[in-house]
């Protein structure tokens, strides 16, 4: 008899949308993907779906910006066996924790004069809301993970995510320390590994959008920056473009906001 | 009757459509985008101009490689900087990869499932398997060409304000020539399979809007036109448009001044520069019957298959001539403003930015090509239903999610 297939269910909440891309269009195994799971939810691909569950595995993406989306998270928290958030603004807060770095009724009059129809609430990680059985870290999603997370799933093992800095994949490749010898302000150190070290493979400073590496000592980088040269506010920023709602990355930004 | 369609699949973003009949007449249609606001315009200020092209990235999945061109020809006339002719033709290819993705995406695995009455393209695995294969082919090559310039097809790193941090050799150029060049003949069975589909009638009477270039098929730059008295430069945008906030929808609607709705995006394009295409998509076009101006918006899909032909032809041509040789990226940061208008996949996009002296943004504006066509999918939509008042529930339903779709919309886009 034909194995039943791992029923999946795929949430979006405040985001881009490019995690379901990442899975459904720019990563590799598209084909084996879609074939190995039951899409019981996944809006991105397909019409209907039970969006109740219950679900093998389900995977998140996008911050969390409106209450109604934790009532929701919640639930479906009770009803999957294995629950993933994908992608840095489920994992870490992303780009629209951004908003959080600011006054944030400040922020919502720059876009809408009329607000009595916006209901925001302060832009946070899945983490914050519910427990989480792995992080699929990355903007995008790194395909290793990404695979890792399913074949985890389809063999019932536990995944194994990489958890090391840039530095690591900047020396596997044999690449030059753009920090060192070019004296970029580059976030490798305390960025989380799984882009194989895309910015500085190509003569760019890593701009950390998959977010801290566990315990990362940000704060030693945050020093080495300063004596760079760089401003409190350029430094600020290099540690509030992804992450700015974490503990490692959060320190640092206080601190040079004062 | 009331008909709500809560969440419609297989578009970019989240949005619903409600309407309502009562004794054979449409009484209320409403298009609610309820993806929620993230606010890009009001964090982006105080950010540094160089982050910007990296932050509007995430507005969009599908589409980041706009926002980033976009931002980074806006943020350049602020800045007073110049492109070279190769950074301009690299960014060329980078957004027409962007295009030939996008329309690739949304003509497979969106659009087709209905004309097939299926639900999904896992529903496809059984009986196109030459289809899907094709797909795969062309989504390999395509995301690699984004790759081969950007890094990475999804959220590009290597290209920033004042150019490209490092370029491609010459002999990946030309396997990349050689592998585009495999394409053409599944970009024709493309265009020739969406052609066959039994498109609903309809006649839309909205504004076509575009930018056009006298000497290409304009998409990063030219002046905006429309086929009905538009003819401006890109500068008067804020004079010709004008962003209505919404009662009902988390998306402001963007209108024409004093005028009717208008319409953007492949079909719009394509019916005002058809003249402009690469010869492999003309002729292809006339091939499969497509004469311009057509006015059936379900047809947005056939100029979408027609946009894959160009895309793939021209990139060879632009690739071609590239030099590769490498410049340093030289920025002086200064005060000034800056916009640009150009064509992301689903038509016109608008960026602008209000810098310091040291190149911290002080004003951001951003308006989506959903935005803009907004109003005029809701009317298409009115009248679309109108058609097929006397029909069952599900097939309103299905004709007006068909509609929706045949827009390509990116609700996560006109939120932002």
């Amino acid at each position: 008899m034909e194995k039943r297939k791992p029923r999946l269910g795929f949430f979006k909440y405040s985001c881009c949308a490019g995690c379901e891309f990442q899975l459904i269009y720019f990563q590799e195994y598209i084909i084996e993907s879609l074939n190995s799971f039951d899409f019981v939810y996944c809006k991105m691909i397909s019409s209907g779906g039970i969006p109740e569950g219950p679900f093998d595995v389900a995977l998140i993406e996008g911050t969390i910006t409106e209450s109604w989306q934790v009532d929701e998270l919640k639930k479906i928290r009770e009803r999957s066996k294995i629950l993933f958030s994908i992608g840095s603004c489920a994992v870490n807060g992303g780009i629209p924790a951004i908003k959080s770095t600011q006054p944030e009724l400040e922020i919502e009059k720059r876009v809408y004069s009329d607000l009595s129809t916006i209901h925001s609430i302060r832009p946070n990680t899945i983490h914050s809301y519910v427990e989480v059985d792995g992080d699929i870290k990355g903007c995008p999603p790194g395909e290793r993970d990404l695979r890792e997370a399913l074949i985890s799933v389809l063999s019932g093992k536990k995944p194994d995510f990489l958890e090391y800095s840039v530095c690591i994949e900047c020396k596997l490749k044999g690449n030059i320390c753009v920090l060192v010898a070019y004296n970029m302000p580059c976030m490798g150190p305390v960025t989380n590994a799984g882009c194989g070290a895309l910015c500085p493979s190509n003569n760019r400073a890593c701009y950390s959008c998959w977010g801290p590496m566990k315990q990362a000592n940000a704060l030693a980088l945050a020093r080495k920056f300063e004596m760079m040269g760089l401003s409190p506010e350029d430094i600020v920023r290099r540690f509030t473009l992804f992450g700015s709602v974490t503990t490692e990355f959060r320190k640092v930004a206080e601190i040079y906001e004062s | 009757m009331r008909v709500n369609i809560d969440y419609i699949s297989r578009v970019e973003g989240e949005g619903s459509v409600k309407l309502e009949i009562s004794e054979g007449k449409l009484k209320n249609l409403k298009l609610n985008i309820w993806e929620p606001p993230r606010f890009f315009e009001g964090f982006l200020c105080k950010r540094s101009y160089a982050e910007v092209p990296d932050i509007v990235a995430r507005i969009c999945g599908i589409c980041p490689v706009s926002h980033m061109t976009t931002s980074i020809r806006a943020l350049e006339k602020a800045l007073g900087f110049t492109p070279s002719t190769e950074i301009t033709n690299i960014r060329h290819i980078m957004a027409l990869s962007q295009i030939v993705a996008s329309h690739l995406v949304h003509l497979y695995m969106f659009a087709l499932p209905d004309y097939h009455k299926l639900t999904s393209i896992t529903d496809m695995f059984p009986g196109f398997q030459p289809e899907l294969k094709r797909l795969n082919r062309m989504k390999e090559v395509i995301n690699n060409l984004t790759a081969l310039f950007g890094g990475r097809p999804l959220h590009p790193v290597v290209m920033v304000v004042g150019g490209f941090t490092n370029l491609p050799s010459r002999d990946m150029v030309r396997k990349m020539i050689k592998d585009l060049e495999d394409l053409k003949d599944d970009a024709m069975k493309t265009l020739r399979m969406i052609s066959s589909l039994p498109f609903p009638d309809l006649t839309s009477t909205a504004e076509y809007v575009v930018i056009r270039n006298p000497s290409d098929y304009a998409i990063n730059e030219g002046f905006m036109v429309s086929n009905n008295r538009i003819n401006d430069i890109e500068d008067d945008y804020s004079i010709i448009f004008v962003e209505k906030e919404v009662p009902y929808s988390n998306a402001k609607k963007t209108i024409i001044k004093d005028r009717g709705p208008l319409m953007v995006g492949a079909l719009a394009r394509v019916n005002l520069n058809f003249d402009m295409l690469h010869e492999d998509a003309k002729k292809t076009a006339r091939e499969v019957g497509f004469s311009p101006p057509d006015y059936n918006p379900f047809h947005n899909i056939l100029a979408q298959a027609i946009e894959i032909v160009h895309g793939i032809s021209r990139c060879i041509e632009l690739l071609d001539c590239l030099t590769l040789k490498k410049d340093e990226i030289e920025i002086k940061v200064r005060e000034g403003e800056g916009l640009a208008v150009t064509e992301a996949p689903r038509g016109l996009l608008f960026h602008s930015y209000k810098l310091n002296r040291r190149g911290t943004v002080e004003k951001a504006n951003i308006v989506t090509p959903t935005a803009h066509n907004f109003w005029s999918l809701e009317e298409n939509l009115k009248k679309l239903v109108e058609q097929h008042i006397d029909e069952k529930k599900e097939e309103i339903v299905l004709k007006c999610e068909m509609l929706v779709r045949a827009y390509d919309p990116c609700f996560s886009c006109s939120v932002h």
